[in-house]
């Protein structure tokens, strides 16, 4: 595991030290949305671990209220459990407490909240607050921009609501996750700005990864993703997450392709 | 009393190279464009999207706050590096202490005094988040104006807006 990790931090350091960018995929920065803007997305997971392949649909809705807090409201629709249902939704909050911008480099910090409900049962000790737990998760983001290295570290606590009504007998009962990711991003078009119609395509790469403190059990992903950015405003992701090292059993993000759509909207919040 | 005719109407300011830092992609470029354009006072924005840099043109006779400008930066989420402005001044004279009060607006000035400025001067505001934040800690290590922490100070018995300019 600890090659795998200097490995991959070796990767991040030699291609990011170009130009950064910092709207990662599978993560927040701890840079917040404009103002008054308000954006929109739709984020299709696919995940082909649990026998077969499961999709969960996620529409997101996202509110920047002002130049430090911003809020997003999703709502999660999957076909995990049978047939496909609308099964819970959350609530995500962003405070930025900290912002120190230079030309060339800027050190940013962020912490959030998440609330979480799902109507699904358990099936693996992994905690996730986008679609398959009720809970309550909180943390810190940290993002720095040096010269042109971006680089982004989460770091977060999640519990885990009961859920006796609908637990399954001998599954597992997760009860607390602690999360930690370090993400980085790379652009790499266009190599000259001329104007905002140009389109910007972004490479990413992110390590995510969980230890459940109970029984000690912990996965590492890594995760990388290509973005394309077109008139400035409409923002396309898609990522695919893999396990580089792991023992946690039965999870649903341990393979699993993300495709997301999101448009923003300047200046419409009143 | 002709030499001393005043001329209120006047453009104070005409235009001002905004540098904004922080800026990493050009949605966040477009977000800042799209907030500077909310202000009534301004008449276009031109972004240099390599440079960072915004070209402001200001309406002709309007009010113009520059601490506006500043704050629909950060709103953006986003500060500003460097705002140099091109003031029309007319017989503005400094005092000894490098201050000229124009139009009601008080300005001090960082490296000139006892002069009459004429025409158009162009000078960068060195106030506290118009530059960055080391910038602003050298330059108020230095700074003779007791107004340069806070930018406000009492003028005429009032607590007043007080901008410090360096004339480039």
């Amino acid at each position: 595991m600890r090659q795998i990790f200097v490995l991959v931090l070796i990767v991040i350091g030699t291609y990011a030290s170009t130009y950064a960018q910092e709207l990662y995929v599978f993560t927040e920065p701890a840079s917040n949305m404009p103002t008054k803007s308000i954006g929109v997305r739709i984020t299709n997971e696919g995940m082909f671990n649990n026998p077969d392949f499961v999709s969960r649909t996620i529409p997101e809705v996202m509110l920047g209220f002002s130049k430090n807090l911003m809020m997003h409201a999703q709502a999660f629709l999957s076909d995990m459990d049978g047939k496909y249902r609308l099964e819970g939704g959350s609530i995500y909050a962003k405070y930025r407490f900290l912002s120190s911008d230079e030309t060339h480099s800027h050190f940013r910090a962020a912490a959030f909240g998440r609330v979480s409900t799902s109507k699904r049962p358990t099936y693996t000790r992994d905690i996730n607050l986008e679609g398959d737990n009720s809970g309550i998760q909180g943390g810190l983001i940290f993002t720095q921009l040096l010269h042109k290295l971006a680089l982004s570290s989460t770091l977060g606590y999640a519990h885990a609501f009961d859920n006796s009504d609908r637990q399954i007998v001998g599954m597992p009962q997760p009860k607390n996750m602690l999360s930690y990711s370090l993400s980085s991003g790379y652009l790499v078009l266009p190599v000259v700005y001329k104007d905002y119609n140009q389109p910007n395509f972004n490479v990413y790469l992110e390590l995510l990864g969980k230890t459940d403190p109970s029984s000690g059990q912990s996965y590492l992903d890594i995760a990388p993703a290509i973005q394309m950015i077109l008139n400035s405003k409409t923002r396309i992701d898609l990522g695919y997450r893999f396990q580089a090292t792991g023992n946690m059993d039965n999870r649903y993000t341990k393979n699993m392709y993300l495709l997301r759509a999101e448009f923003n909207f300047f200046n419409v919040l009143k | 009393m002709l030499f001393f005719a005043v001329n209120v109407s006047a453009q104070q300011i005409s235009s001002a190279d905004l540098q904004v830092t922080g800026l990493t992609c050009s949605m966040c470029s477009k977000a800042t464009q799209k907030s500077l354009e909310t202000l009534n006072f301004i008449s276009s924005v031109k972004p240099d999207l390599n440079k960072n840099i915004f070209v402001l043109t200001f309406k002709k006779d309007a009010n113009i706050s520059l601490d506006l400008v500043r704050k629909k930066v950060q709103d953006a989420g986003f500060s500003v590096g460097n705002l140099t402005a091109s003031f029309n001044f007319n017989e503005v004279k400094v005092d000894d202490k490098g201050q000229a009060i124009v139009d009601g607006n008080v300005y001090r000035f960082v490296n000139t005094k006892s002069k009459t400025l004429n025409g158009t001067v162009k000078a960068s505001v060195v106030d506290k988040d118009f530059i960055s934040g080391p910038a602003f800690k050298k330059q108020a290590a230095t700074a003779n104006s007791d107004a340069y922490a806070t930018g406000t100070g009492v003028i005429n018995g009032k607590k007043t807006r007080i901008y410090h300019l360096v004339v480039s």
